[in-house]
């Protein structure tokens, strides 16, 4: 991720902080990090970088401070955009991807995986070609796609698929398609990398796998349908994004149990139980979510009289010591993902 | 039993064998042990696929590229070998979990060194059938082992506790001395099968540049005028990829980088570009070229200096496989040795570093590789003694490898003649289409190695639609 990507998932208005993103990108769910990623609007990018290393966005975040684009805190450790960088962002047109409200829901780089070897299949299979070099994929890609060939292969599949990727390819910017179609291997075709499509369209890979998650989202979202030549293959991929775990706590607790109640059912910590409800309401819509039985109405108005101000500012420790004795922490990290559910419509 | 052809006719469809391959399959069917010393692209896979498809049980290969395993799967399976697999760091756990549990049905299967000398999977390998070993890349027994994969220095122990299996060493050179040294660390004493190795369409050309820079605009001004397609090789990877990308920029060419650093998609598309002659120009390391088979690659430029004559063999081995007219150049600027004299060292301990460790092993961080080497000896019961004249003795031998390698590039007279000296042959009589030392001009018209000129086709840019139409 270069300079211009970085300063992208930032903002001139909040201090964000460079641990949060890495983790987002890496896929390193904690509580912590979700609530912030909400915060930050940056939530999408959850598990989009998984080989990211450690300290991987630090030469970013050299050059952004080396242009005079950002500020660093003392301690390092988060990132403000300076008007000087919001006038350099300006200058760069950015890609927006149009999915992106779909992202958390689907396994994007499994998703892409196998919709590149289900192409290079049928291409292949469409020009009747007995022998050629499958993509190196792993083992799950190859016998999730060999299932779906095997159930899916007849005259008409290959004209079927065209004709579904075109008219999801349509709804996306041209350039946007274009870099779609160009990756795909298949006959006479071996398929652009990332790196050449990035010099070809002059853009950098960040931008360019931007418009492949987007490309991806969108077919994904259409092979929903069941007669799509994809559905079978790509349906399975979708998901809530949050943990199976997480979701047996929220429907126990949704069904009426007590906290505690609960994690003794499940033999698990009051602690976990609280994480687990902490995850699910903030990847979920606030319509998903119990507040009314986790949160009641009583104790919102509790909150809402003892904290002011913008949300980043509450802090805990800043709440009179009575509230303090009465609600843990949970409750008031749980009020302030509901506020925040209230300002930004799911 | 049927014969060897009416097989070949079977699997293959092919009623010809290629030379030396019937000369290795008939040792093998007589149950002895073979080293095949064979051209690269003399089709050294289809002996063990021949042999296994004529024998029950399984054939067990032991690789040392991981990027080339999974394709040599694919290629068994393109052959209707279904029952392959390949396990080496990079399978994920539950994809290595699902192979060993079927591992007695698997007909082929593939394992790098560190895998192999695992001892539970030494365990599973004790229980099942193997027909044959087949040890590829050998060379890598000598040219990488004391430095960089230690493991297969345990390949002779590892085959005795697999009771000695009949047992195939496949490598594309080596010399007397490296033919020695595999049979020894196999403890084996095989049949060798053996071709020439000079390729006689490949002109040899050494050319002295003054410096970095004017090597780099030589290096522009060859890829400019020679036929293509090319490969360059480089000896980092960070150079090989700001090449292609200059290269592309400056020369008019099409140019991409291949290296160990790509991951497998990459690696996929750029070979399948270069093999369908949508790339001129491959910059490359040495992970790039075994297993590629392309025929018409005209020129294989050098860059930096390699190691020894047998790496050198190896990678000019790739030009000209059609018989055609080839090039093989490798630039030289002064102090070029230093470099894979410094890639030598920088895997080597010191023997200060060696007494120390074997004195205090607890107080050295093992993930750092000199360290990790010295502790994987130290594991195996090497004692100090053996591995200090083990590092001695394979310093002196890099540094003989390397001097004849300099010996090559110096050489005033002909160089086929030094470079088939290095493997105990003789060269044929010098001509005008053999070679040209670093003393004599390169006269690419004479040796016809001047590109056509081609009236670049106009780019029209189609739209997505219709190139997503063609796919289908
Ligand atoms: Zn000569």
């Amino acid at each position: 991720m270069e300079a211009v990507d970085l300063g992208q998932l930032l903002s001139s208005k909040q201090d964000r902080r460079i641990r949060v993103i890495e983790n987002l990108l890496r896929g390193k769910k904690t509580v912590s990090t979700l609530y912030w990623g909400q915060r930050y609007h940056l939530l999408p990018l959850l598990n989009l970088s998984k080989h990211l290393a450690r300290g991987g966005l630090d030469t970013a975040i050299q050059d952004l401070q080396q242009r005079d684009w950002v500020t660093v805190d003392a301690e390092q450790k988060t990132l403000r955009l300076t008007a000087k960088g919001e006038v350099g962002l300006a200058q760069h047109a950015y890609y927006r991807p149009v999915t992106v409200d779909q992202w958390v829901n689907w396994d994007l780089n499994a998703a892409r995986q196998r919709l590149l070897l289900a192409v290079q299949v049928t291409s292949q299979f469409a020009h009747s070609t007995a022998r050629y070099y499958p993509l190196a994929t792993d083992q799950e890609t190859r016998r999730a796609v060999r299932q779906w060939f095997h159930g899916a292969k007849g005259p008409a599949l290959a004209s079927d698929l065209a004709t579904a990727l075109t008219a999801s390819l349509r709804q996306l910017p041209n350039e946007t398609a274009s870099i779609m179609t160009d990756q795909f291997t298949g006959f006479d075709q071996p398929g652009l990398t990332l790196e050449q499509l990035a010099l070809a369209t002059d853009q950098a890979i960040w931008q360019i796998r931007l418009r492949e998650f987007d490309g991806v989202a969108q077919i994904a979202r259409d092979a929903w349908q069941t007669t799509h030549p994809l559905h079978n293959l790509l349906a399975p991929l979708w998901r809530l994004p949050v943990s199976t775990s997480s979701q047996a706590t929220l429907a126990a607790v949704t069904a009426g149990g007590d906290l505690q109640r609960v994690a003794d059912r499940r033999k698990i910590k009051l602690s976990t139980v609280r994480e687990h409800l902490l995850e699910a309401a903030i990847m979920l819509p606030v319509t998903d979510f119990p507040y009314e039985l986790v949160l009641p109405p009583a104790m919102r108005e509790a909150f809402r009289t003892a904290v002011h101000g913008d949300l980043d500012s509450w802090q805990y420790v800043a709440l009179p010591q009575a509230m303090q004795a009465e609600y843990d922490f949970f409750y008031f990290r749980l009020y302030a993902i509901w506020r925040m559910k209230q300002e930004v419509p799911a | 039993m049927e014969s060897l052809t009416a097989s070949l006719q079977r699997v293959f469809g092919f009623s010809q064998f290629r030379s030396g391959q019937e000369a290795a399959l008939t040792s093998l069917e007589a149950g002895k042990d073979t080293l095949a010393i064979l051209p690269t692209g003399a089709g050294k896979t289809l002996i063990y696929q021949l042999y296994g498809y004529r024998h029950p049980g399984c054939v067990l290969i032991v690789s040392p590229l991981l990027s080339l395993m999974n394709d040599q799967v694919d290629r068994l399976r393109m052959n209707g070998f279904k029952r392959a697999a390949a396990i080496n760091s990079l399978t994920p756990f539950g994809e290595r979990l699902s192979i060993l549990n079927h591992l007695d049905q698997l007909q082929f299967l593939f394992l790098s060194p560190e895998m192999l000398s695992q001892p539970q999977m030494l365990n599973q390998l004790q229980r099942i059938n193997l027909s044959l070993l087949v040890i590829d890349e050998a060379h890598c027994i000598v040219q990488w082992g004391p430095d960089f994969r230690p493991e297969y220095l345990l390949l002779g122990a590892i085959r005795d506790k697999l009771q000695r299996p009949l047992t195939l060493m496949l490598t594309a050179t080596a010399g007397k001395q490296t033919r020695h040294e595999i049979a020894k660390q196999l403890r084996s004493t095989p049949a060798v099968v053996t071709e020439s190795v000079n390729r006689p369409n490949i002109f040899l050309d050494v050319e002295n540049v003054a410096d970095e820079a004017t090597k780099q605009s030589r290096l522009q001004d060859l890829v400019k005028r020679l036929p293509r397609p090319g490969v360059v090789y480089f000896s980092s990877k960070q150079q090989a990829s700001d090449t292609a990308l200059w290269l592309q920029q400056t020369a008019g060419v099409t140019a991409a980088a291949y290296h160990a650093g790509l991951d497998a998609e990459d690696r996929f598309k750029i070979q399948q570009q270069f093999m369908t002659d949508k790339l001129d120009i491959i910059c490359a390391t040495s992970a790039f070229g075994m297993g590629i088979d392309k025929d018409n690659v005209r020129f294989v430029i050098h860059y930096h200096l390699p190691a020894d004559l047998e790496s050198y063999a190896q990678e000019i081995g790739r030009a000209g496989r059609d018989g055609a007219p080839s090039v093989a150049i490798l630039l030289y600027a002064p102090g070029d040795e230093q470099l894979p004299l410094a890639l030598g060292q920088s895997n080597r301990p010191e023997a200060e570093t060696i007494q120390r460790y074997y004195a205090h092993p607890q107080s050295f961080a093992a993930d750092e590789p000199q360290i990790h080497l010295l502790a994987f000896y130290r594991d195996h019961g090497i004692s100090q003694a053996a591995v200090e004249r083990l590092f001695a003795g394979r310093e002196r031998e890099r540094n003989h490898a390397l001097s004849q390698m300099v010996d090559y590039v110096q050489s005033p007279t002909c160089l086929r003649e030094k470079w088939l000296q290095a493997f105990d042959e003789a060269a044929p009589a010098h001509d005008e289409a053999c070679c040209a030392p670093s003393n004599q001009p390169l006269d690419l018209a004479a040796i016809h190695l001047l590109q056509q000129a081609v009236t670049p086709a106009p780019i029209q840019k189609v739209p997505w639609q219709e190139r997503l139409a063609r796919l289908f």
